[in-house]
């Protein structure tokens, strides 16, 4: 409890100041607002149902992003990082795939799957994939070879050595890479609705500034931060709870 | 009772009447190649007897760990060969199980103390519906019923050490290869471990091959101990110990022939 007051001591003072400043005429009221009107704009928004639609949208479409990059990544990365030749074999691939900017894929993403919430997905999906499949190439590479000897030892198939050794010897590294990508996925999901896709927070908020609502704007993207915030919190919680061996293993 | 183990102790070496379980011929290993190769271990012979416990003792760098991982099939020799019921060791088999010296490195701690050492009824294919019932008896075998639900790394290491030879013995295999098994543990608990082995191995009718760095322990729990000389490493002797089973820590350890058998494969230890 004294941590989360001690963490909104920070967050409450920049209010105070900012509607301070709005009152007293230093920050322009057209860009700037000021916490009560945003404070205000929310409320109506989520009374109207507006924000909570939009949330749907923009949640739904990252969270079907990222299970398909977390799916594929843990997959292949599994595959790469046990098979040296399979990475050296993809290496290139990776490198010129990797640095292309997920938003330079909005144009394709359009053209595939039209303006729809896949298209804001797949979007997230190729964002996502990246820092789920290096991260678990490094975890599984870094299992302790004397595990796999025991697996062999005790006589399991390949199959077995990686369904009952290799991957849960990776989730610590895995759960990393998915809370890494999980802020991606909103990031890039709210990008591609900003840039096109007419639906979701990010067009909720193109509209509100063609409108000059600031406030609206101001709401909409503490909004967004809370969401996100929620979200990690969330993914912290499960991992809390499926590797508790790990945390158990480290003292403090 | 006692008396009798006793006298089958006695009737056990010599001359092994049935084929050996476990047989090294000639085998060698070098690793590098070329002029840099240099090589570990040199020419080494030598066979186990069904129930017979032989221990292996040697200084570091001996390559004795190394001659264990070939009688497990994790490492192939560069020549020479590895025999098992007289079939040539390819692989790692399950009817040769292996204790691992670094226990803490060999647990899976993710999983508790009774599902890691059901991990060897999964890897017989045993039904689900069957594993508590088979590992309940284990875990009171190695005093281990109370700690059936906590990790690994809730336990000392000589408790981690009995999770793991719970599990080689949930393998049901005719052979326990042990590496250093106490190596890492205080003196009362690897006295204790060693009483529990050699319990074990009597009880259960298993073949052990141990290999240790500890010359009164190999003497302590062997029928025969393989002592092995270093740079390159070879087998330097083999003797016959004649000691009273079931041993005990103070009685055997201060017995005439325990000290002599001391003395005399001391000289091998020293480089």
């Amino acid at each position: 409890m004294r941590r989360w007051s001690l963490g909104a001591t920070l967050p409450l003072a920049l209010a105070i100041l900012w509607e301070w400043l709005s009152r007293a005429g230093v920050l322009s009221e057209d860009g700037f607002s000021r916490p009560s009107r945003a404070a205000a704009a929310a409320l109506r928004a989520l009374a109207d149902g507006t924000l909570i639609e939009q949330t749907l949208q923009t949640f739904s479409a990252a969270l079907l992003g990222l299970t398909v990059a977390a799916v594929a990544g843990v997959l292949l990365g599994t595959l790469l990082g046990l098979f040296r030749s399979l990475e050296r074999a993809t290496a290139l691939t990776v490198d010129v795939l990797r640095p292309v900017p997920s938003v330079a894929l909005i144009p394709l993403a359009l053209l595939v799957f039209g303006f729809s919430r896949n298209m804001s997905a797949a979007v997230a999906a190729f964002a996502c994939f990246w820092p789920v499949l290096i991260i678990t190439i490094a975890a599984v590479r870094s299992i302790d070879p004397r595990l796999i000897e025991v697996g062999r030892m005790l006589g399991f198939s390949l199959r077995e050595r990686i369904w009952k050794l290799a991957l849960p010897a990776a989730t610590p590294g895995i759960f990393v890479g998915i809370r890494v990508a999980a802020g991606i996925a909103i990031v890039v999901t709210v990008t591609s609705e900003i840039v096109t896709n007419p639906r979701g927070l990010g067009y909720g908020m193109i509209v509100a500034q063609q409108s000059l609502q600031a406030d609206l704007v101001w709401a909409t993207l503490l909004w967004i931060g809370m969401v996100g915030w929620l979200c990690n919190w969330g993914l912290a919680c499960l991992e809390r709870r499926c590797l508790r061996w790990y945390w158990m293993a480290r003292p403090g | 009772m006692q008396s009798l183990a006793a006298f089958f102790s006695l009737a056990k070496p010599g001359a092994p009447l049935s084929p050996p379980v476990l047989e090294a011929s000639a085998i060698s290993i070098a690793f590098g190649a070329g002029a840099a190769a240099s090589t570990i271990l040199a020419d080494a012979s030598f066979s186990v007897a069904r129930h017979e416990f032989v221990c292996i003792v040697g200084p570091s760098g001996c390559g004795k760990t190394t001659l264990l991982r070939m009688m497990a099939g994790l490492l192939p020799p560069s020549s020479g060969e590895a025999r098992f019921n007289g079939k040539p060791i390819d692989g790692p088999q399950t009817e040769l199980a292996m204790v691992f010296q670094d226990y803490g490195r060999a647990l899976l701690p993710w999983r508790s103390v009774a599902d890691n050492i059901a991990l060897a009824f999964e890897a017989r294919k045993l039904p689900k519906a069957s594993h508590a019932a088979l590992v309940a008896p284990l875990l009171a075998k190695m005093h281990l019923t109370e700690h059936a639900g906590k990790f690994p790394s809730e336990l000392s290491g000589g408790m981690q050490q009995r999770v793991q030879i719970a599990r080689c013995l949930a393998q049901e295999p005719q052979v326990l290869l042990m590496d250093e098994p106490f190596g890492a543990l205080d003196a009362i608990t690897r006295h204790e471990l060693q009483d529990e082995v050699a319990r074990l191995a009597r009880e259960e009718a298993r073949t052990v091959l141990f290999v240790t760095h500890d010359l009164e322990e190999a003497i302590y729990l062997g029928d025969r101990v393989i002592a092995l000389a270093a740079n390159p490493g070879r087998i330097a002797e083999i003797v016959e110990i004649d000691l009273p089973q079931p041993r005990k820590q103070l009685d055997t350890r201060e017995d005439r022939r325990f000290l002599e058998y001391r003395h005399r494969l001391y000289k091998h230890l020293e480089h």
